[in-house]
């Protein structure tokens, strides 16, 4: 499936071997970017978009940035790079773990890249912890545990460090002041694009990705307010993006006639409705039986042989099936599938206990959106929520939803963005996988084999 | 003297705890330091010889096993143990012996080694001829919380023990070897080969979400992220 084409004249038009630049804005809605273009808040961030196409973007199932970024990085669905979730449960166990780099069962682009000679350089891009040796640099993500093992070669971490870089900015800090966490944001902000741009001018290289994740940060903590026109807020959240554009601007600048700019999101962001808790509803309802020892809050180690479901965030429900569970108790065959059917109806059902909206839109059995080697770790069903009810995997939650006013912005399926300098979009339904065969393309690459996406540019 | 511990294998009979002790074994005594293998078949036929694989059996196996383990780890030996070991509580009981212990769970599916097989115990087990035998007749209890947990389904022993090593050197019981990017040669680690067959040395499938997730993090690295994500929402 071709979805773009070369334009003349333009960063990118050279029929050489591209050299690419990424730049991940994570959860910067298609809709919004574009309303800060009409609006004038964004004056470099226009002229870039003058210069290529943009299209909005799909997200993934669930549409979490872990899970959206692995199929970005790799060209694949779930089912074959196997991260599904910044949380996951040990297969044949009740034992959860942080799914990371060494989780991942499909190669993202920049081993591949790193293969075949091209020099790499990653920063920030999540699910890259532990860094993978590379042809280049890598600094992983926020699952880092520190700066100090987040990079390859190691050395890079000190050099890191001297310019103030930070991992992350410390989320802890929002939730005793809205004040002081805006102005970490704007700090690790300065510093990550400081890093960013001086590795971009110091390092050799033929592939340059750097994450922005504080625009995510930004709308978990600060969405509502700008949506609702806070008088505080809301211009705070303008000026954020307005810094940000100066630093798009800084990486416009270097962009020459052989390099190709590519720029995405991976998913939207909305006012947060509600939480919705899955477990709960699932205790509530005879699905999910817990065993607590000693008095302690209940974890996923103390499900009791009769549960028949329980739920993983965001979404994410796995039938305790007998032989794959360790006290699973549904059999395998028409049991199991009765309840998928009923589970998922119930799920369908679920409605907001103030209003009695819907809260579901769709729940998606595992072989409808998975498939690949991977496919046996994913969840049963996932569950697809309206938007603005984010669906959480707490145990101990005695409501089904809840309101807060700390977390106020959600994600969304639909409205990422995707960009490219130089080239025209053909296509319309694109989606996460369908970066990686461009990348290649555009860098005269072979491609993979296995990959979901499939994108290729014209002569 | 160098710092001696007790790195301790446990999972089913052919999950392939010995060929990664072993392989594990060769990389540190190249790298100069003392290391002793205490595998579980071989202590059986001296150490603990005229044991059976009764309950108590097996325990005092294991304890002796620790025993050892914890005398040469504190006269600065790496002591590399290898066996089965089903008991929680048990090797619960060798971990509070030793001054310094690691467990690594080798977590190869019971299906997947009784595919492979490669003492053809399963086949007997199965069949009545062998009893008392580890996922046939006796339970296996896998650990809770294993230092390290390794998947031996779709990728090389080789990058199995180097994610062991790497583990190690991260957590300070090794000195870790300085890395000289190598990419006009070839990388450092190797991916399985895409399309390869689900059952293949190199195949790129796995039954195991957690394949090497253990090892990325200790405990307290663990809680730290766990934190991060769950002030973010995530959690």
């Amino acid at each position: 499936m071709q979805w773009f084409t070369r334009r003349q004249g333009s960063p990118g038009g050279s029929g050489a071997a591209q050299r690419v630049v990424v730049i991940g804005l994570d959860g910067v809605p298609h809709s919004f970017a574009t309303r800060m273009i009409r609006e004038g808040r964004m004056p470099n961030l226009a002229r870039i978009f003058q210069a290529g196409t943009l299209r909005p973007l799909t997200s993934t199932w669930p549409f979490v940035s872990s899970v959206a970024w692995s199929s970005f990085m790799t060209g694949c669905n779930p089912g074959k790079h196997n991260i599904y979730g910044f949380v996951d449960r040990r297969l044949n166990t009740y034992n959860v773990f942080l799914p990371n780099s060494e989780t991942m069962r499909a190669e993202p682009i920049w081993s591949t890249l790193s293969r075949a000679g091209k020099r790499v350089g990653v920063m920030n891009v999540p699910v890259t912890y532990p860094p993978r040796e590379v042809n280049g640099l890598m600094v992983s993500c926020f699952l880092s545990p520190s700066l100090e093992k987040a990079t390859y070669p190691r050395e890079l971490a000190g050099r890191l460090q001297r310019m103030g870089y930070k991992i992350d900015a410390d989320a802890a800090i929002a939730r005793r002041s809205k004040t002081e966490f805006m102005q970490e944001l704007l700090d690790v902000l300065d510093h990550r694009a400081q890093a960013m741009l001086t590795l971009m001018d110091e390092e050799p290289w033929d592939f340059f990705m750097s994450h922005i994740m504080e625009t995510d940060r930004l709308h978990h903590f600060y969405w509502e307010y700008m949506e609702a026109g806070d008088p505080v807020w809301a211009p705070a959240f303008y000026a954020f993006y307005q810094r940000l554009d100066a630093i798009l601007g800084q990486v416009w600048e270097r962009i020459g006639p052989d390099t190709t700019l590519i720029m995405l999101s991976d998913h939207g962001f909305c006012t947060i409705r509600k939480e919705v808790y899955l477990n709960h509803y699932l205790r509530e309802h005879g699905w999910l039986q817990l065993q607590p020892q000693d008095g302690r809050p209940p974890t996923l180690a103390d499900i009791a042989p009769s549960s028949r479901a329980y739920s993983l965030d965001p979404g994410r429900i796995f039938i305790n099936l007998e032989g794959r569970e360790p006290r699973g108790s549904v059999r395998r065959g028409a049991e199991y599938e009765r309840v998928c059917e009923k589970l998922a109806a119930e799920m369908l059902d679920l409605r907001d206990p103030d209003d009695g909206a819907p809260m579901v839109e769709r729940v998606y059995r595992r072989e409808e959106i998975y498939h690949g080697d991977s496919a046996r770790n994913a969840p049963d069903l996932v569950v697809a929520p309206r938007i603005g009810y984010a669906l959480k995997g707490a145990l101990h939650q005695d409501h089904l939803t809840h309101k807060g006013d700390v977390l106020i912005g959600e994600h969304t399926h639909d409205d990422a963005l995707l960009y490219i300098s130089g080239h025209d979009l053909v296509t319309t339904t694109l989606t996460m996988q369908d970066v990686a065969p461009a990348v290649f393309s555009l860098m005269g690459v072979p491609e993979p084999a296995g990959l979901d996406g499939a994108m290729a540019i014209t002569a | 003297m160098e710092r001696g511990f007790t790195l301790w294998f446990t999972g089913l009979s052919g999950a392939g705890k010995t060929t990664l002790a072993e392989i594990v074994e060769r990389t540190l005594k190249q790298r100069g330091r003392r290391v002793e293998l205490l595998d579980g078949d071989v202590v059986r036929t001296h150490l603990s010889k005229g044991l059976g694989f009764s309950r108590e059996d097996r325990d005092i196996n294991i304890l002796r096993i620790g025993f050892v383990s914890r005398l040469l780890a504190r006269n600065g030996v790496i002591a590399i143990a290898s066996a089965i070991s089903p008991y929680r509580k048990t090797r619960d009981q060798v971990r509070a012996m030793c001054d310094d212990f690691v467990e690594v769970y080798v977590d190869t599916p019971l299906e997947e080694c009784r595919r492979r097989d490669v003492k053809g115990l399963y086949r007997r087990a199965l069949t009545g001829q062998v009893s008392a035998f580890t996922g046939v007749s006796d339970p296996y209890e896998p650990p809770l919380a294993a230092e390290i947990t390794i998947s031996t389904i779709g990728q090389s022993p080789e990058r199995s023990a180097a994610a062991i090593i790497s583990w190690l050197e991260r957590r300070g019981y090794l000195d870790a070897e300085t890395h000289t990017p190598a990419y006009s040669v070839a990388p450092a680690y190797a991916m399985p080969e895409r399309g390869a067959s689900e059952s293949g040395q190199n195949g790129h499938s796995t039954d195991d979400a957690s394949a090497d997730a253990g090892a990325a993090y200790s405990p307290d690295e663990e809680e730290t992220v766990s934190a991060r994500l769950e002030a973010l929402g995530y959690l």
